[in-house]
């Protein structure tokens, strides 16, 4: 009898376990239980509370870099506030999409979101977000005019976040290699960039040091930092497309995809680059056996406190296809910065703090603090040049400028990124790779448009030069 | 009495009032969990996945059905039927090295050997740790740049630059052999676990007949092992198509797609953001697509296996 019991009692354990499974999913797809923030603080949204109760704001963010600043002002508006709002910081360490999915739902989203280029549109699509429009005021509306972008924090006419800082991109070299190899000053074109990185290889081959390398694990990620930065500066769009006739064209970038397929046939990029991602590329980089790379303004800060280094770097601009400057070197991920939740049960609790993070003192401190750099005129004028070696390469100049935004469309089959590493190690028809490129992704933006996913209408007048008066 | 139809075997009078509702009572509270369990785990997602292999959703937003659109695109999908093909180069190269390293080291760890419980320990291990930690120590064991073993065959002077373990020509080899080094382990134990159950007897009397080693080994332990190893040879299949893991940590399926294998290239169809890509990339209707071709390319390759591997299971 006492067998039938224990079979009994485990049957209830399991069934109850079982039932608490079945919740968690039940609720659609992506319907794994809510991985933990990193953090581990609440992050249930704050319960519709009558004015006086404590409102407990949660924002997630994925950036690391200023954690301690955002801490130090959320622990000032939190001490500071008189209508009793708690924000409480949650930092997540990866998978932020995926967190956010997830936690969208299971119905536990965070009441705000950091919101960069990459996700914003997303997250719109998905109904995470709430427009700020009605509380935007009229003061900050003329302070970040020039920055409101549809496509960018704008989207079908509604507001929904509001930039502060943004990346530059820049050539990144080791100056003393450049010096060892006698190169006087950093590569202005393609084919100067090519014979440094000969030179280079030629002159610290011995000591393993080599002319070029990238992150080429993820070609993609690889060719965004750095042909997308040659290619505007030189007068493309960077991510192959062209406004002027709303289609994708591949035909700059297999430009300049040539050039770093001659590096490679040199033997100027660093051996196993292939398997290369961003962190074990700088810790080379930083070890002296990198010449020169193309990366965000956030090398700095990573030489600064990630991979500390007592090589002679500097940052600089890109080299051009022909060494004529037509366009401006992008400045990428600016348009965003906060969001609020649109599932938030106090979304005022959260603007009030949104418009507290968006003080001038507040960005000028992010800026000046090296942060970020600040995409706001305002801010740009007055502050003072971020106290971080080598950041002073990499600050927003008459050569950079924030561009259009381009459709972001997934074709059938191999991306860019893929297709064109492809290229680069085992050649092929390079003409034909273009075509079959211009022709998958100009399908997919075809059926993106049809669906009414994207927007894409030609501008004949678009001037990549007459970017330049905005920077 | 029988007692496989009953869960428990109660006193000669408790049976004897039991009634057919209790027993089923009793029978359906049991098989509750189970039932709960599959259906919310392995029916429903497998459902959700029928449903979206016909509609064109990126996994939010609206979803349009688009009918055999997905199936058509997998045909003329030359990136899937590649990662198809280095499946099978991958599968392959892993089970060659595994299956028979596997039961030679079983083998001799089951004899009288001194040590060979800490010996089996040792090639257990690596079953034991994570994926992701084994596949990361390899990567900085081979890797170019700095990678220990072209640092030891530089200073060894048997090479004088560099030598690409990780780059396109030789990439699925370096993941074969980080996969079995991971597998080994476990299927020695498996075959460690069916060497045990021969009778020793069989053994002794071969021996009485004058039977060597090596005789005794094709004779006794490969027949009689038949059972067991026609099973773990399809556990090693499935494990070999299925896996992934490593090859994510140390390629994530390059250079240029050389050690993209099926469920990687499935993977990123369904979670981009977990590798490189953005939430753009997200395609939940095509990944149900290439996920339904996927089991069924597993499946039927374990039928085909099973079916060939009948004889293995008739020991006597």
């Amino acid at each position: 009898m006492w067998k039938r019991g224990i079979g009994l009692a485990l049957t209830a354990v399991l069934a109850v376990g079982t039932a608490a499974c079945g919740n968690s999913s039940n609720n659609g797809e992506g319907s794994t239980s809510p991985s933990s923030p990193a953090s581990g603080t609440a992050s249930a949204p704050a319960s519709q509370a009558p004015s006086g109760e404590k409102k407990v704001i949660s924002y997630w963010t994925d950036d690391r870099h200023d954690q301690e600043y955002i801490k130090s002002l959320i622990d000032k508006f939190n001490a500071e506030n008189t209508d009793n709002i708690q924000v409480e910081l949650t930092v997540l360490s990866e998978n932020f999409n995926q967190s956010v999915d997830i936690a969208f739902s299971s119905n536990k989203a965070p009441d705000m979101l950091r919101l960069k280029s990459a996700n914003t549109g997303t997250f719109v699509k998905k109904g995470y977000l709430a427009p700020i429009d009605e509380y935007v005021t009229d003061e900050m509306k003329t302070k970040f005019s020039s920055l409101l972008l549809e496509g960018v924090n704008k989207f079908d006419g509604k507001l929904y976040s509001l930039p502060n800082s943004g990346q530059t991109l820049r050539l990144v070299y080791n100056k003393d290699l450049f010096d060892k190899a006698g190169i006087e000053k950093p590569p202005e074109t393609l084919q100067e960039m090519v014979d440094d990185a000969k030179k280079i290889t030629a002159a610290g081959n011995s000591e393993g040091a080599y002319g070029f390398a990238l992150n080429f694990k993820n070609p993609k990620s690889a060719f965004e930092r750095s042909v997308r930065e040659i290619l505007s500066l030189s007068g493309h769009q960077g991510l192959g497309y062209d406004f002027k006739t709303a289609q994708f064209d591949f035909a700059p970038y297999s430009q300049v995809i040539e050039y770093f397929k001659q590096m490679w046939d040199d033997g100027s990029i660093l051996p196993g680059a292939e398997t290369l991602d961003i962190d074990p590329m700088r810790a080379q980089f930083a070890a002296g056996k990198i010449g020169m790379y193309l990366s965000f303004s956030t090398e700095p800060g990573v030489y600064k406190d990630q991979f500390p280094t007592d090589i002679h770097w500097g940052g600089a601009l890109a080299p051009t296809i022909d060494g004529k400057r037509d366009g401006t070197s992008e400045i990428v991920s600016a348009g965003t910065w906060l969001g609020i939740s649109d599932k938030s049960k106090n979304k005022d609790a959260a603007w009030q703090f949104m418009a507290y993070m968006y003080r001038d003192e507040v960005l000028t401190a992010y800026h000046e603090q090296g942060f970020g750099i600040s995409v706001v005129p305002s801010i740009a004028e007055k502050a003072k040049n971020p106290d971080v070696p080598g950041m002073e390469g990499f600050l927003v100049g008459d050569n950079d400028s924030i561009w259009p935004v381009s459709p972001t469309v997934t074709p059938e089959g191999a991306n860019y990124g893929d297709a064109f590493f492809k290229y680069m190690l085992s050649g092929g028809d390079l003409a034909k790779v273009t075509a079959d490129l211009n022709a998958r992704y100009n399908d997919a933006l075809a059926k993106a448009k049809e669906k009414g996913e994207v927007k894409a209408e030609a501008d004949p007048s678009f001037d990549p030069a007459k970017l330049k008066t905005n920077s | 009495m029988n007692y496989w139809r009953r869960p428990f075997a109660f006193p000669k009078g408790v049976d004897q009032e039991m009634t057919r509702w209790t027993r089923l009572r009793e029978n359906s509270l049991l098989l509750f969990p189970s039932v709960v369990l599959t259906l919310a785990l392995g029916i429903y997602p497998l459902i959700w996945v029928l449903r979206y292999m016909f509609y064109d959703y990126p996994g939010y937003g609206e979803e349009l059905f688009v009918g055999l659109d997905n199936f058509r695109r997998l045909l003329r999908d030359a990136e899937f039927w590649a990662s198809v093909r280095n499946t099978f180069v991958f599968a392959g190269g892993k089970l060659l090295i595994t299956v028979p390293l596997s039961l030679i080291l079983a083998v001799i760890l089951n004899g009288k050997l001194r040590g060979r419980h800490f010996m089996r320990a040792v090639f257990f291990m690596p079953t034991v740790i994570s994926t992701a930690v084994i596949s990361v120590v390899f990567y900085l064991i081979f890797n170019s740049y700095n990678g220990m073993v072209n640092q030891l065959l530089v200073r060894m002077h048997i090479i004088d630059s560099p030598f690409a373990w990780l780059g396109p020509d030789h990439a699925m080899m370096t993941v074969v052999i980080a996969a079995a080094w991971g597998a080994v382990g476990n299927y020695m134990l498996l075959f460690i676990a069916g060497l045990q159950s021969i009778p020793q007897d069989l053994y002794e009397s071969a021996s009485i007949d004058g039977a060597g080693p090596v005789q005794r080994f094709w004779r006794i332990t490969i027949p009689m092992l038949g059972p067991v190893m026609q099973i773990i040879i399809m556990l090693a299949i499935i494990a070999s198509l299925k896996g992934y893991e490593s090859i994510m940590v140390m390629t994530e399926g390059g250079p240029i797609g050389k050690t993209e294998v099926m469920y990687l290239y499935l993977y990123k169809l369904l979670f981009p953001f977990a590798t490189s890509g953005t939430p753009a990339d997200q395609q939940f209707g095509y990944g149900s697509a290439v996920g339904f071709a996927t089991a069924l390319i597993v499946g039927a390759i374990t039928m085909i296996y099973y079916w060939l591997s009948r004889k293995m299971n008739k020991v006597f």
